[in-house]
């Protein structure tokens, strides 16, 4: 059954909301400074605490190279570790690498790396509460980017500073995995895209860039002296663009926008994703969208409205925009044009599409969006109530933790002093073994379920934030990967794949490692252990075992005398390493049973240690292995 | 609220509230209040003040945290939010009480057995409602006076932040905390707008609302520009509101709020919207006043002139001509009970039509309402659900004593038993362990979001049977917790592990006995041994005559029970190895077998 969802329309109060915050009053107008007096540069402003940050949109765009014109990798080239977000960070599965535009990439970089860029970042970052990164047009991009690179910075250090991206008619950005990662990374609220109904820029790169290479520059032109200027038309688009090619290039971008939104998610490689909030304005109010594939829906709806005309000139009216919206939300307006009906669901949806500007007197366009906005406020709305159900789910597995506890017990107090990670490494069919290992399984579902939710938005912004996971998710880890590990050596895994810790390791493991990293550490108290603890502190430190117990057997085999003092080498630290945990009791007592893996560990490399040493130093080690 | 009178609906007369209006009209010209005595009743008006620095102290809302020696209730338990007050009307009112008659005037009141109403307009409304505050957590809630006082306020500026709604309903007090709104009065919004933003203007809007001035501002844009600022910040808190109520998802809405600031104050008890003309609207859901704050100041573009902004304002000073008139002649008042089915459009022939038509509510407006009702509505289903879990927590409950009276014939307590954890029975007792919690972490999770009713934390039912889990349970989780020496990964089950659930049942219990905090700390007494036995005696001594003494106390309330002195307990064995002087003095050697 589907879970029960909210009735209530609110993509338009959230945009009465924003509306009524002096946000985009105070944005807008840096930007408007930054177009006409800080072209080709960036302006700042402090009000109070905030400060504004805007890029003019008079930019130029290098686009001589062939990687400039379409996407280019985030993590390559000169912007290597400007995003560390991005760095190490693989796109899931068989997916594209994150990417961006290439031309507007290195338009970033250029900023990025001059003194006064970094300078004022700097002064921003230490006198400021919160930086408002804005932008119209291309600067728009730049602002995205400047606020992708501080909230990297931010989520890599300890600086604390709310991050906003407000951008008018700025063309979209990156691709898929892209759009994902700002997804993942929770980063959707920290990107506001305010835009005008039909205006162009924001929906060009749906298109692909040939047939009107020409026009598109004698667009941005016009656009871009018509920014720079202060008298409003000064320039005539006529004289650089007949009708008739205006015509076409809305033809043509409606029609690629048309396919887009027809094929949904299915997209080829190589396209452009919008990513965070949209905000759409239109004459009769605004409303705000999250969700990527109703943005592209409303992205078309609009546009399909417009005409060639309104779409070269909706990307200069945002000064019209801006300036009304407050108003519009504290005038009553009386709506006798709108169907209403006295369902919240039904009413709340006409509100809402007449502020997008779709009459329900057009059914096909009506129907459409209304489809739109209803799956967008589903899918918010499963958030909240998956969030909730998932306090209740983890309570329901903790029993199963509790018998895995159990077991534990029962196999550190055994007779045969195996321990608890051999036991179940060399138990034989039994009930109680089997028991275990469905509980395991049951665990490993669960966890995975949630990184699963967590990561397709589906849960709380700050769910893997709250104390309680972050917790329940440790002590999990603690205790069942050492049997996960167990499973994968009984099962021999690593002699097809490789050792656990780099082939075998489940990603939930990697994530709660993550998790664990991050969280807030209040005053713990260093007092040193008095008994071993529960469970060892470090939770693949049975892999650390079976890895060293291997570097031993190769260790006999070995001929080459480098790689010999290679395996040494790591044999050695890692004695050094769990000597340690041993002494702090970081460990629990199944690592010291007599017939642990640990212990056998030891015996074998003391006996090989000895034989190694019979032998003087840097003695070429084949002339020893004959001898043996 | 079903209809009727106004007067029998919320329990005041008509006539005492047309007295109230009248009275606190008349205290303006007083320096500190005003008292006066009809029939049974006695009236204390405070008056306004029209300085600004008596509005606002600080930049940009000047709240602080209510002084809980004063307010002990303002606060939400479990979470222990402490309710947020205006400081610059709090510094008042606690001057007034320290520094006038007026707590021998209110004792004598009480003495002669009057009804008390505290009332004011405008500014003096905040005293009104600081003074009924003062006496409810003074008398009522000490059973020292019987009659409930009333709060009748006319005009009056928000100024304190949602925990106010949030405890005086679970107190049962809100309902007597009346307020009468004209429906275009700006004054009970200024305190919506940061103070920074009306700065300039608000004392001269100040001096043109005081009834003794004849300040004028006709022609001056100062009204206006003051109405647009306060519209705009009405619209910031109801819009960020209702999309809250509406379930909005998007993360926007969460580093706007990070970014721009906005004003704490939020409305409580009930509202008595005046409409115009003699008509009456009443409710008490405040996240639907809320909207209301703003949905009534919006206007029509016709509207949209200097005549009718500057009778706007005018409004403020017209509450006693109005309540006349609506109170004598029309009795023409709606209750707003059923929010969740108001109607939608303005040609609705519903109960409510004539009523949201009055009011000048906008189909976006009635959604919110309706939104409001709703969550309310699914509060209260919420609880519902809660409640059915009564029987099977009972149950485990049933289970663990089971546990507990087998573990105390074999003469070792069950929490040790659990502690060595040897036997099938302590495996399924952890298990039914693990169940209760599963439950009643719920139930903090949901008061935590504030998904339940006001009043749970105040229902005795859940208190005691909170009590009863946590002085059965608790022992059992420290027994985990030292078994398993999570003390030594996490430090001390007091300081970083004690789950929530046994912190808010145990604050219910002491809340609702009036006790000290940490008073009822019995289930922890086993925690307290676990981390003084680490300790050599001589640097713990007194702690641990401290404890010996608290554990005698609760011995003897019957909170504790004999087992933790059975002989083979973790207790008694470490007693024993405390020195021979230490046992001799004692306070419960006696419980202890040699």
């Amino acid at each position: 059954m589907e879970p029960e969802t909210s009735q209530f329309e609110s993509s338009e109060t959230l945009a009465a909301y924003l509306a009524s915050t002096p946000l985009l009053e105070e944005s807008w107008r840096l930007c408007g400074v930054a177009n006409a007096a800080a072209q080709q540069s960036f302006a700042v402003n402090r009000v109070g605490t905030a400060a504004y940050v805007a890029f003019s949109g008079v930019q130029v765009v290098d686009c001589s190279e062939e990687s400039c014109r379409g996407l280019a990798e985030l993590e390559g080239g000169a912007a290597k570790g400007v995003f560390s977000v991005f760095s190490g960070g693989r796109a899931e599965g068989d997916q594209e690498p994150f990417m961006v535009h290439g031309g507007l990439l290195r338009l970033f970089l250029n900023f990025y790396y001059t003194q006064n860029f970094q300078h004022k970042m700097l002064e921003i970052m230490n006198e400021c509460k919160s930086v408002i990164f804005t932008g119209h047009s291309l600067g728009g991009a730049l602002a995205s980017l400047s606020a992708l690179w501080l909230l990297s910075v931010i989520q890599t250090t300890s600086l604390s500073i709310e991050v906003l991206c407000i951008t008018y008619g700025s063309p979209m950005l990156g691709n898929k995995s892209f759009s994902q990662a700002i997804l993942q990374e929770r980063w959707c609220g920290n990107f506001c895209h305010v835009v005008g109904p039909h205006d162009l820029v924001p929906r060009l790169l749906f298109a692909p860039p040939s047939p009107f290479v020409e026009h598109f520059h004698a667009l941005f032109h016009f656009w871009q002296s018509s920014m720079a200027s202060s008298s409003p038309n000064s320039i005539q688009l006529d004289s650089l663009l007949s009708d008739e090619v205006k015509a076409e290039i809305f033809g043509n971008i409606l029609a690629c926008v048309e396919d887009r939104f027809r094929r949904g998610e299915n997209q080829e490689r190589g396209s452009f994703w919008p990513f965070g909030s949209y905000m759409f304005c239109t004459e009769n109010g605004a409303i705000c969208l999250d969700n990527r594939m109703a943005i592209v829906k409303m992205l078309y709806l609009m546009l399909a409205k417009g005409s060639a005309n309104a779409c070269v000139e909706d990307h200069l009216k945002y000064e019209n925009y801006v300036g009304r919206i407050c108003w519009q939300y504290l005038q009553r307006k009386s709506l006798t044009n709108v169907c209403f009906s006295e369902s919240s669901n039904e009413a709340g949806i006409a509100l809402a599409l007449h502020s997008s500007g779709i009459s329900f007197q057009e059914p096909v366009l009506y129907g459409v969006g209304k489809d739109c906005i209803v799956m967008a406020r589903q899918l918010g709305c499963r958030r909240n109530i998956y969030t909730a159900k998932m306090a209740v789910s983890l309570s329901k597995v903790t029993p199963l933790r509790a018998q895995i506890e159990w077991y534990k017990a029962f196999c550190d107090n055994s007779d045969d002093q195996l321990g608890y990670y051999d036991s179940f490494k060399r138990r034989t069919a039994s009930r109680k073994g089997s028991k275990v290992y469905m509980n395991l399984t049951r665990l490993g579902k669960f966890w995975d379920e949630v990184i699963h939710m967590l990561e397709t938005n589906q849960l709380a912004h700050d769910f893997h934030k709250l104390v309680k996971y972050v917790n329940a998710s440790q002590s999990y880890k603690l205790l069942v990967e050492p049997l996960e590990i167990a499973e994968y050596y009984r099962t021999e895994i690593h002699k097809k794949k490789g050792h656990y810790i780099e082939n075998g390791r489940e990603k939930r493991f990697r994530v709660f490692d993550k998790w664990w990293r991050d969280r807030k550490i209040g005053d713990e108290e260093g007092n040193p252990r008095s008994k071993f603890a529960g469970l060892t502190q470090d939770s693949c430190f049975w892999a650390r075992v079976e890895e060293a117990r291997d570097c031993v057997y190769c260790v006999v085999s070995e001929v080459d005398q480098g790689r010999e003092l290679v395996l040494v080498d790591k044999i050695e630290k890692f004695e050094a390493y769990a000597r340690g945990l041993i002494e702090r009791k970081e460990v629990s007592v199944d690592v010291l049973a007599k017939n642990s893996s640990y212990s056998l560990f030891r015996e074998e490399w003391k006996e090989v240690k000895a034989r190694l040493q019979l032998l003087p130093p840097r003695f070429p080690v084949a002339m020893v292995r004959e001898k043996f | 609220m079903m209809g009727g009178r106004l007067g029998e609906n919320i329990g005041v007369g008509e006539e005492t509230i047309e007295k109230a209006c009248k009275v606190s009209m008349k205290a303006h010209s007083k320096p500190n209040y005003y008292i006066h005595d009809k029939n049974r009743v006695t009236f204390f008006a405070f008056p306004g003040s029209w300085s600004v620095n008596d509005w606002c102290s600080r930049k940009p809302f000047g709240e602080i945290k209510v002084d809980v020696s004063l307010f002990p209730s303002i606060k939400s338990i479990g979470n222990e939010e402490i309710g947020l007050v205006n400081q610059a009307f709090f510094t008042r009112f606690q001057h007034l009480l320290t520094r006038s008659s007026l707590s021998a005037e209110v004792e004598k009141a009480i003495s002669d057995k009057k009804q008390i109403v505290f009332t004011g307009h405008s500014s003096g409304g905040p005293t009104a409602i600081l003074a009924t505050i003062w006496f409810f957590e003074k008398y009522t809630r000490h059973n020292y006076y019987n009659t409930p006082p009333f709060c009748l306020t006319f005009g009056s500026p928000l100024i304190g932040n949602h925990i106010f709604s949030h405890a005086l309903r679970r107190e049962n007090w809100a309902r007597y905390f009346i307020h009468f709104i004209m429906k275009h009065d700006i004054v009970p919004r200024i305190t919506l707008t940061p103070f920074t933003q009306i700065e300039q203007e608000l004392q001269q809007v100040l001096e043109f609302l005081d009834p003794k001035s004849t300040h004028n501002l006709h022609g001056s844009s100062i009204l206006s520009s003051f109405l647009f600022s306060v519209m705009r910040n009405a619209l910031s808190v109801s819009s960020y509101a209702a999309s809250y109520l509406k379930g909005n998802t998007n993360l926007l809405l969460e580093t706007v709020a990070s970014i721009v600031e906005l004003s704490p104050y939020r409305p409580f008890g009930i509202f008595v919207f005046c409409t115009g003309r003699g008509k009456i609207v009443v409710l008490d859901n405040p996240d639907a006043v809320l909207q209301l704050m703003f949905f009534c100041l919006q206007f029509s573009p016709e509207e949209e002139n200097s005549e009718f902004v500057h009778g706007m304002f005018r409004e403020h000073l017209s509450y006693e001509s109005e309540l006349h008139e609506s109170l004598n002649y029309m009795q023409d008042v709606t209750y707003l009970v059923n929010l969740v089915d108001v109607p939608l459009s303005a040609h609705s022939t519903s109960t409510y039509a004539a009523a949201l038509n009055d009011l000048g509510l906008s189909t976006t407006a009635r959604l919110c309402l309706r939104a409001a009702g709703e969550l309310e509505k699914q509060k209260l289903e919420n609880q519902k659900r809660i409640d059915s879990n009564k029987e099977t927590i009972k149950e485990a409950i049933t289970k663990i004593q089971e546990y507990k009276t087998s573990c105390e014939i074999r003469r070792i307590g069950y929490y040790d038993t659990f502690k060595i954890q040897k036997d099938q029975s302590d495996f399924n007792a952890n298990i039914k362990r693990l169940e209760l919690a599963g439950i009643w972490d719920e139930i903090v999770e949901m008061i935590k979001r504030y998904e339940l009713p006001d009043g749970f934390e105040g229902r005795k039912e859940w208190i005691e049977l909170g009590t009863l889990f946590r002085r059965l349970l608790e022992p059992l989780d420290i027994a985990n917790y030292y078994r398993h020496l999570k003390n030594e990964d996490t430090g001390p089950y007091m300081v970083k592990a004690r789950p929530k659930r046994y912190k808010f049942t145990q604050k219910w219990r002491e809340h609702a006995e009036k006790m000290e905090v940490g008073f009822s700390s019995e289930t922890t007494f086993w925690a307290e041994v676990e981390e003084l036995r680490l300790k050599p005696y001589v640097q713990v001594k007194d702690k641990v005559s401290r404890l010996e003494e608290r554990a005698l106390t609760w011995i003897n309330e019957g909170w504790l029970g004999k087992d933790v002195f059975l002989g083979e307990s973790t207790f008694s064995k470490w007693w024993k190895t405390l020195p021979f002087e230490h046992r001799l003095g004692s306070c419960v050697a006696g419980f202890i077998s040699t």
